[in-house]
């Protein structure tokens, strides 16, 4: 049986064998950097622009396996990212919680946090820099401060839109407020709250590199910049497709937690659960 | 049957603003074991009035009492049903039959145990560990008919439960229905908009006409019991029906749809 979520809802692409998908991805890559390529060499394309895909690579593979120089600066980038993620959302899922439990809270606080969200985040980046200093502590700050949004909007928004029906089922089975948070509140919120987690991973990591921009020593970020200054363009590419793979490893990461988290929302993944909870099932 | 009055109403009022008067000056009284079929129109108060039994919505005058007790809020003794099924999505078949257990703290073995009972009194052998999402409409109904039979309410307040439903599996499922409610104790009231179930079900139904929601008519319905679906092709069985429909008419004539 197929996913829910990847079954798509216009069917405009035939199922192919998974030999013939792959040549199909293949081929339309070779094309595409095959004539990025041909366009350098060819002269068409001027290399202090867009450099050639090999040099690109070339770099890319210096950088990893010859002096290895890009292992320091991805994992303080990463870091960076990582703690403001962790920071901005606790801060954005307790504002939330809160918000959802108090009227009070929710309507004189709360409209502090939608003014700060309208305010471009990275605007803000040079009272980070001034508050927080040079060193990593500003770049996790911006980034905590980038990604908050999403999961506090997000987590109130489903807690506070719950089934009416199953609110009246949760009344008359006589259930108190604690109950109806953990049983039915939290579970009915949690693809909406989880689908605000994957926005603030982007955040947080664009908080982080944004704030490399300003000032710092270390970081993909300003490794990009340093590059970029002295016009070494396969440099500054190569820097950029790191970024890509970070941005690639937490998306992959939220979408691993996403179908764990939400098993309900699969045919298969519902198939396994089942299948556990069948023999983890006992009378006593 | 018992004549014991489990619900009583005089005069229960509930208007949601003074023009918007959902239900008005509702006088009655429901027998102990007795099943009642609530009829009327979309928007005629009938689920209004069913809140109110359940405790959920507060009314706004007269008096409402079940067991000779002013209802003040949701009682255990009451369970309800909806029209959606209303099962966790996250939670199987019988740990949606368990929540009225666990809401009480009471998840034992005798608890899982007459949840399995349950699930296999409404057909749903073998579907035990499904989530709602692997079963059909008919089958999430089921499901949470076997969580009312869990919560040991003996008072089954049924908001067109089966109206999602296709006329084949409605008609299995009121079959079904009666054979489970088929007991003494269990006092049950049905809100359908569909006259022929409402007759085919009940002891009596109550008609409802709106603006504002008034029961106009009590009639009681003396077919032999157990009820057949071939009942409802007989003379008797449409003069009811013609009973009912005359009572709306009479009270819809040149009103506003």
């Amino acid at each position: 049986m197929s996913d829910v979520s990847s079954d798509g809802i216009l069917k405009g692409v035939k199922e192919l064998s998974l030999v013939h998908k792959l040549s199909m991805h293949l081929g339309v890559f070779v094309i595409l950097i095959g004539g990025w390529e041909l366009g350098s060499r060819l002269g068409y394309v001027n290399e202090l622009i867009m450099p050639p895909p090999t040099a690109i690579g070339y770099r890319l593979y210096e950088m990893f396996f010859i002096t290895g120089s890009i292992y320091w600066h991805y994992f303080v980038t990463m870091f960076e990212a990582v703690c403001g993620f962790i920071i901005g959302v606790s801060i954005g899922l307790s504002l939330a919680v809160t918000s959802a439990i108090s009227p009070v809270f929710r309507r004189y606080w709360a409209p502090y946090a939608v003014v700060f969200n309208v305010t471009p985040g990275i605007a803000v980046t040079p009272f980070i820099i001034a508050w927080f200093g040079f060193g990593w502590s500003s770049k996790i700050a911006l980034a905590a401060l980038v990604c908050f949004f999403p999961p506090f909007i997000n987590t109130l928004t489903g807690l506070l839109y719950i089934d009416k029906d199953a609110t009246e089922l949760f009344r008359s089975l006589g259930a108190n407020r604690k109950q109806y948070f953990w049983k039915l509140q939290i579970p009915s919120a949690l693809p909406i709250i989880i689908a605000g987690l994957k926005l603030a991973m982007t955040g947080a990591l664009i908080g982080a590199i944004v704030a490399e921009f300003f000032s710092a020593s270390e970081g993909v970020g300003i490794l990009m910049q340093r590059f970029a200054f002295r016009l070494n363009m396969d440099g500054s590419f190569a820097a950029l497709i790191v970024m890509s793979l970070m941005g690639l490893s937490l998306f992959t990461l939220m979408e691993y937690m996403d179908v764990k988290v939400l098993f309900w929302r699969r045919h298969s993944r519902m198939e396994e659960v089942s299948k556990k909870r069948k023999a983890k099932w006992s009378i006593n | 049957m018992a004549d014991e009055v489990v619900i009583e109403a005089k005069g229960l009022t509930k208007a949601f603003t003074e023009t918007v008067i959902a239900v008005e000056d509702a006088i009655f009284q429901i027998p102990k074991g007795s099943f009642i079929s609530l009829v009327g129109p979309s928007g005629c108060g009938k689920s209004t009035l069913l809140r109110l039994i359940a405790g959920l919505i507060d009314k706004t005058d007269g008096n409402i009492s079940v067991r000779n007790a002013e209802v003040t809020g949701p009682r255990k003794d009451i369970g309800l049903m909806f029209q959606k099924a209303v099962l966790l999505e996250w939670r199987t078949a019988i740990e949606n039959v368990l929540l009225p257990n666990e809401i009480r703290g009471d998840v034992g073995p005798e608890a899982k145990q007459k949840a399995w009972d349950g699930l296999q009194l409404v057909g749903l052998k073998d579907f035990e560990f499904s989530f709602p999402r692997q079963l059909s409409g008919g089958m999430q109904q089921r499901v949470a008919l076997a969580r009312l039979l869990q919560t040991g309410a003996d008072i089954m307040l049924l908001d067109e439960p089966f109206g999602a439903l296709d006329e084949f599996t409605r008609e299995r499922l009121n079959v079904e229905l009666l054979r489970i409610v088929d007991d003494p104790e269990i006092t049950t009231i049905f809100v359908t908009h569909n006259i022929t179930e409402a007759i085919f079900l009940a002891d009596k139904v109550f008609v409802m006409t709106p603006r504002p929601g008034r029961i106009a008519a009590m009639i009681d319905i003396n077919l032999p019991k157990p009820r057949t679906i071939e009942m409802e092709t007989t003379p008797e069985f449409n003069a009811l029906i013609k009973e009912v429909r005359d009572v709306l008419s009479g009270h819809l004539d040149g009103a506003p749809l």
